[in-house]
């Protein structure tokens, strides 16, 4: 197959993929740092590159709203947004997740408010992880193009049938220039396939009601039905990971090992920070400190199982977080694989840092040290660390 | 007529819980009524107000009119007996006042000037039962 070779931001690379995705119906509104990507867009739609129906709407809670009316009739259905506004849909991320409509959603990580900051770190996704929303991360422009694409299958598949989104780090990935390699439309379009919706809430040949009322007769029933369709999912990412690599040439799965093999110390991450991780790793090999990295990619659902089997051999575990879960006892991404390590009956030490919050930067300096740190702590420690910290 | 569902667990729901059209007849609705509609037919006049403002289907139209109704899909919400013109303001200002306490005084089988101009009232179920013979 014949790539181009371009050079795109993250935000342009998920606009790409949208055109070639070409949606019935997209309904955004627009935030930094997201705005981009639906900007680049509507300029597909208004050049005709699309037959997209664009909504445009005074919110996202609106926004969301659109997308589950148009989902609910049958139409394939897109949208991004950031931060605020993806807290702002919250309500609604909850209703589109239990009417099972596949939305596929550009999510462009940024801190929420308050302070107000616009910069990267992934409390928004993480204050939406139990809405029942695949999500998946992405280290740089590459991923978040090839995860978009990949997303619309995950979401459609028939015992699936849920909405996901797709993360980049605002401005790190969103707004960084990079090296992507983009794929033929037709190519893309025969992957993605026609899309068969769940129900269309529009067919006069058939009635339904959608969105009826469940009370304490069948609530338990639904929610265990959309239990169900997350463990799909998990089967669902991994197959299409697999297809997706057979056709395009680089597969995709619930999470990227670096160098794990060999490595007494892994640290686990989501996102960009991964490709800083990586630099670090190299140097630190070089100093004698076997370390390697695991990039969670398919966060909901969570690998749990995989990520144990994972981390078996290492001798202590660096797992870094960009949010906060204010429990003060572990940041979101350590609590998940607290859970997993103890259903699998694993106890090592572990070193949990809150990071980069609001933007603030890390460095490859930074990582070394966190690596340092573990290899010379036996014991490990429930102490969530800031890194970076201002103390005076 | 539409087919009851039938779900027993969750894996009998359909994908987001949507619902087929015309589930409601399964839902007897009159489960809940504690007032009845009583329609006296000697003093309707067919505008079919009742019929069209009934919230469930509860009135039921025979040949182009006003049937008896079919007490399995009322509630006893009162729309009917309040869009009925028929019926005196007297009913609509007891039950504002107080519903249950006086029902008796304006009853249609007690007080034959209110029968007289009533053709839809609100009754107990209790009253309706003994003195109109509703089931």
């Amino acid at each position: 197959m014949e790539k181009t070779i371009v050079a795109r931001t993250g935000n342009e690379a998920m606009a790409e993929a949208m055109r070639q995705i070409n949606p019935d119906v997209c309904a955004a509104y627009p935030i930094t740092p997201a705005t981009e990507i639906m900007q680049i867009f509507s300029s597909f739609v208004n050049d005709g590159l699309v037959n997209t129906n664009l909504i445009t709407v005074e919110s996202e809670h609106s926004a969301m709203s659109a997308c589950v009316g148009s989902a609910a009739a049958g139409a394939r259905t897109m949208t991004a947004t950031s931060s605020q506004g993806l807290i702002y849909m919250h309500e609604i991320l909850f209703i589109a997740a239990s009417l099972r409509l596949p939305i596929v959603m550009a999510d462009v990580n940024r801190a929420i408010s308050g302070p107000i900051n616009i910069h990267c770190d992934h409390s928004d996704t993480m204050a939406e992880r139990d809405s029942g929303w695949i999500q998946i991360f992405s280290e740089n422009s590459q991923e978040a193009y090839d995860n978009m694409i990949q997303a619309i299958r995950i979401a459609e598949r028939k015992d699936v049938s849920l909405p996901a989104m797709v993360t980049t780090d605002g401005f790190i990935i969103s707004h960084g220039m990079e090296r992507l390699e983009t794929y033929p439309d037709a190519e893309v379009k025969k992957f993605i396939g026609e899309y068969n919706p769940p129900y269309n809430v529009l067919n006069l040949e058939k009635p339904i009601t959608v969105g009826s009322i469940v009370l304490t007769d069948y609530y338990l029933e639904h929610k265990k039905a959309q239990h169900e369709a997350m463990k799909n999912a998990k089967k669902a990412i991994l197959d299409i990971g697999k297809e997706f690599g057979k056709v395009f040439g680089k597969e995709y799965g619930f999470f990227e090992e670096y160098k794990t093999s060999d490595a007494d110390y892994v640290l686990v991450c989501l996102g960009s920070t991964a490709g800083t991780t990586k630099a670090a790793i190299e140097e630190l090999r070089q100093e004698g400190i076997k370390c390697g990295l695991i990039k969670i990619r398919m966060f909901r659902p969570f690998p749990a199982e995989e990520l144990a089997a994972a981390l078996k051999k290492c001798k202590g575990i660096v797992v870094l977080d960009r949010s906060e879960a204010m429990n003060t006892q572990a940041g979101p991404v350590a609590t998940e694989i607290k859970a997993a390590l103890y259903d699998a009956g694993i106890a090592k030490p572990m070193h949990n840092y809150i990071y980069g919050l609001g933007g603030r930067e890390i460095y490859i300096e930074d990582i070394k040290n966190v690596f340092r740190n573990i290899s010379k702590d036996t014991k490990g420690s429930n102490e969530v660390k800031y890194l970076g910290l201002k103390e005076a | 007529m539409s087919t009851k569902p039938n779900i027993k667990g969750w894996k009998d729901l359909n994908v987001g819980g949507v619902v087929e059209s015309g589930t409601s007849e399964h839902f007897h609705t009159g489960d809940w009524r504690s007032k009845v509609p009583v329609w006296q037919e000697k003093n309707c006049i067919q505008c079919m107000n009742c019929w069209a403002f009934c919230p469930d289907h509860a009135i039921k139209v025979k040949d182009g009119k006003r049937a008896e109704y079919d007490y399995a899909y009322c509630k006893g919400c009162g729309v009917c007996a309040e869009e009925c013109p028929k019926t005196t303001i007297a009913i609509n200002a007891v039950k504002k006042d107080d519903p249950n306490a006086k029902i008796d005084s304006f009853d249609g089988a007690k007080n034959p000037t209110f029968a007289e101009k009533a053709a839809i009232l609100m009754v107990s179920l209790k009253d309706a039962k003994e003195k109109f013979g509703v089931k």
